[in-house]
């Protein structure tokens, strides 16, 4: 159970980096951004790209950390039910890598929904009107 | 000048369409949750365009345009759903909610002008 243990904390240091990563990339860009504002720069289309990078990479990040958490929230019931019942934790353990199945497909699919014209390189460049 | 709402959860995204739109001949609110763009509007705010985010906590975008169109002042209001999201069925389903359009990010500052431009019919 130890190594179920260092796997949980190893999980919460990722995490812990990505919310950094969310955190400071957002404050680089919120910074330069200012400066433009403040000394009116028009900005082009590479410019505009570049800076709706970081929200995707937090859409992208927060997605993963809600994966992380849910491999955590498993990981801990398997553990407890292995320290309280050895009989309940073989039962668990088919249980558990069905739900870190699930979740890394989860994971799987936002990281495609997220990723707007970066995932579908044929997505059309014209904005759709209804 | 005619009034322009983004919403949008990501102060960094408000950023970037602030950039694009700030030498239009529009005002520009933006809001970082839909439910205090809604509450404004409920209390007598009338953008004539609204453009949102679908993805965001608390009230996404498709909560947040049912609410639009509960709404006397805004149950007409061309609204552009502003996504990283690409699927069909989504877009389908804003456009029966009464979606005026859909556009992926990330954007292109032009064709967001020329989206704005058109559905207000500012002079080009």
């Amino acid at each position: 159970m130890m190594m179920l243990d260092s796997m949980d904390e190893l999980l919460t240091h990722i995490k812990d980096v990505q919310l950094d990563v969310i955190e400071l990339s957002g404050e680089s860009l919120m910074k330069m951004s200012s400066f433009m504002e403040k000394n009116e720069l028009e900005i082009d289309e590479d410019i505009a790209t570049a800076l709706q990078y970081q929200d995707i990479i937090t859409q992208q990040l927060n997605a993963t950390i809600e994966a992380i958490e849910s491999m955590q929230s498993s990981i801990n019931m398997f553990s407890h039910a292995y320290k309280s019942d050895e009989g309940l934790a073989q039962q668990s353990i088919a249980k558990l890598k069905e739900k870190l199945s699930v979740t890394l497909q989860d994971a799987k699919d936002k990281k495609s929904r997220f990723s707007g014209k970066f995932a579908e390189s044929h997505a059309d460049d014209e904005i759709e009107f209804f | 000048m005619p009034l322009v709402i983004f919403v949008d959860d990501s102060e960094t995204a408000l950023a970037s369409t602030r950039m694009v739109t700030n030498s239009m001949p529009i005002e520009v609110k933006q809001y970082t949750e839909a439910q205090v763009a809604l509450a404004e509007i409920k209390a007598g705010m009338t953008p004539d365009l609204i453009i949102t985010d679908l993805n965001m906590p608390v009230m996404n975008g498709f909560e947040f345009l049912k609410g639009l169109r509960e709404v006397a002042a805004t149950k007409r209001t061309p609204t552009l759903m502003l996504t990283t999201e690409t699927k069909p069925e989504l877009k389908q389903q804003g456009k029966a909610l009464g979606l005026t359009g859909w556009i992926v990010k990330p954007f292109n500052p032009a064709q967001l002008k020329q989206a704005i431009t058109r559905v207000l019919r500012l002079p080009a």
